[in-house]
């Protein structure tokens, strides 16, 4: 019988990032100041966060519409949050969380932008935040599950996708796994 | 088979001893989930409880063929309980606390060993260092392990029991195979540091610590379960249920270390 070194759900402490931590705070794509220019605040907290709204856009973008109870509870056991609002109407317009050990490993989930306010560089003011405020807690192993019209996104933010081969698995369950829809993306236009 | 024959037999003399002297790592209110098979009466927790035998046969045969075949030693598998329900016990963010016994074999010199199962209880910080040293896993400082154990929504572990052969005496303990699982308690969970010692991999203990997770995550209608494995054990992965990039979706790493 096959004898395995370990049974390897990644060791995550062998992924470590090449760069140092204070690389990406002071190359924003867009600067906190621009955004609040354009009338758009970067949040933190669950804090003010329209959840029927967040549910609208998950609706936009092809995920399924979840009981708001269950999207409360998500949103307090995720350890970072990041969000944008737009404050004309105080609505979410972009959104993405991080589920992790708080030390070693963090997954980033449901990452949204309405598609209203798709193509102006939101998505990637997101993920530029979130992947910092996971740096500066330490934590080194930043994950996450891109469908594939969508890894063309995530690699110039500094993700790749199987390095050495370790491979993203989901448990499928009878109906069709539901996994992760991040951000659909309008044919004519990429998010720069 | 023989084997199960015996299973019959010997069963009700077990049982006795596992009700008598397996550590139970359960919280107050002082209830001791553990049972050591269907047929054992008389629970020492006074709430209501119920057994849930939800383990497939074919989880069961998977177990039973990865055990030398040519071992002299009579081999007792005990049918337990996957899982025990406590009626309005757990609440939503309750940890899965469940201990039992996955395997007894009775070795040549009459000593009783046991693989245990348990979630939810405490783990000792170097008996899991040296569980990692085993299989060959970088060190990582302490702190940040409790840490990490802390802020993980499951933790798995098995232990290799060895039953004292005095009722006075203590058994020894060792930890033999761990594995945890991050999750917002709503949707999504990935499974980390799935591990088993090299000298008991081969007899589907790992198969089992999954397969029990993914249960409990079920269970709480966690629908989303997912991890990150390595080339050499996706294999592994497949065969519990899981699926490599499922609908093209890609696994991705923010600049991982190659």
């Amino acid at each position: 019988m096959m004898q395995y070194h370990a049974f390897l759900s990644h060791p995550s402490s062998s992924v470590c990032p090449r760069l140092s931590t204070s690389t990406i705070k002071s190359n924003y794509s867009i600067s906190d100041k621009d955004l609040e220019s354009r009338g758009f605040y970067l949040r933190r907290t669950p804090n003010g966060l329209n959840l029927a709204e967040l549910n609208n856009i998950f609706a936009k973008v092809g995920f399924p519409r979840r009981d708001p109870a269950k999207v409360l509870i998500a949103l307090e056991n995720s350890h970072s949050i990041v969000w944008v609002e737009d404050t004309g109407t105080s609505k979410p317009v972009a959104f993405a969380r991080a589920i992790g050990d708080g030390v070693f490993n963090a997954v980033v989930w449901d990452v949204v932008v309405n598609p209203s306010f798709q193509g102006i560089g939101l998505g990637k003011v997101i993920i530029e935040r979130l992947v910092d405020d996971l740096l500066s807690l330490g934590i080194s192993n930043i994950t996450l599950y891109a469908e594939p019209k969508v890894i063309g996104f995530y690699r110039p933010l500094g993700f790749t996708a199987d390095p050495d081969g370790i491979k993203g698995m989901a448990y499928s369950t009878k109906e069709k796994p539901n996994v992760i829809l991040l951000i659909t993306l309008k044919k004519k236009r990429m998010v720069v | 088979m023989m084997a199960e024959c015996s299973w019959l037999a010997l069963s009700s003399v077990s049982s006795r001893r596992l009700i008598r002297s397996v550590p139970c790592h359960v919280q107050p209110p002082n209830r001791c989930s553990l049972f050591s098979n269907r047929h054992l009466l008389g629970f020492t927790s006074e709430r209501r409880e119920r057994l849930r035998f939800s383990l497939k046969a074919s989880f069961w045969e998977s177990i039973r063929s990865g055990f030398k075949k040519n071992s002299n030693t009579p081999l007792q598998i005990i049918e337990t309980p996957s899982t025990i329900l406590q009626d309005e016990e757990v609440g939503e963010d309750a940890p899965f606390q469940q201990e039992f016994v996955l395997v007894e074999t009775t070795l040549e010199d009459g000593t009783i060993q046991q693989i245990v199962f348990s979630s939810g209880g405490d783990v000792d910080l170097y008996d899991l260092q040296t569980l990692c040293d085993k299989v060959g896993w970088p060190r990582r400082p302490l702190t940040k392990v409790a840490e990490a154990l802390k802020n993980s929504y499951m933790v798995a572990t098995l232990h290799s029991v060895k039953k004292a052969p005095e009722p006075e005496e203590e058994d020894s303990k060792q930890l033999v195979g761990m594995a945890r699982a991050t999750s917002d308690h709503a949707f999504n969970a990935t499974i980390w540091d799935v591990l088993v010692d090299p000298s008991y991999q081969g007899q589907g203990l790992g198969k089992a610590l999954v397969e029990q997770m993914i249960r409990a995550l079920l269970r709480r209608d966690i629908g989303n379960i997912t991890l990150f494995a390595d080339n050499k054990v996706v294999e592994f992965y497949k065969n519990l249920g899981f699926e490599a990039d499922p609908e093209g979706i890609k696994g991705m790493f923010w600049y991982p270390k190659l």
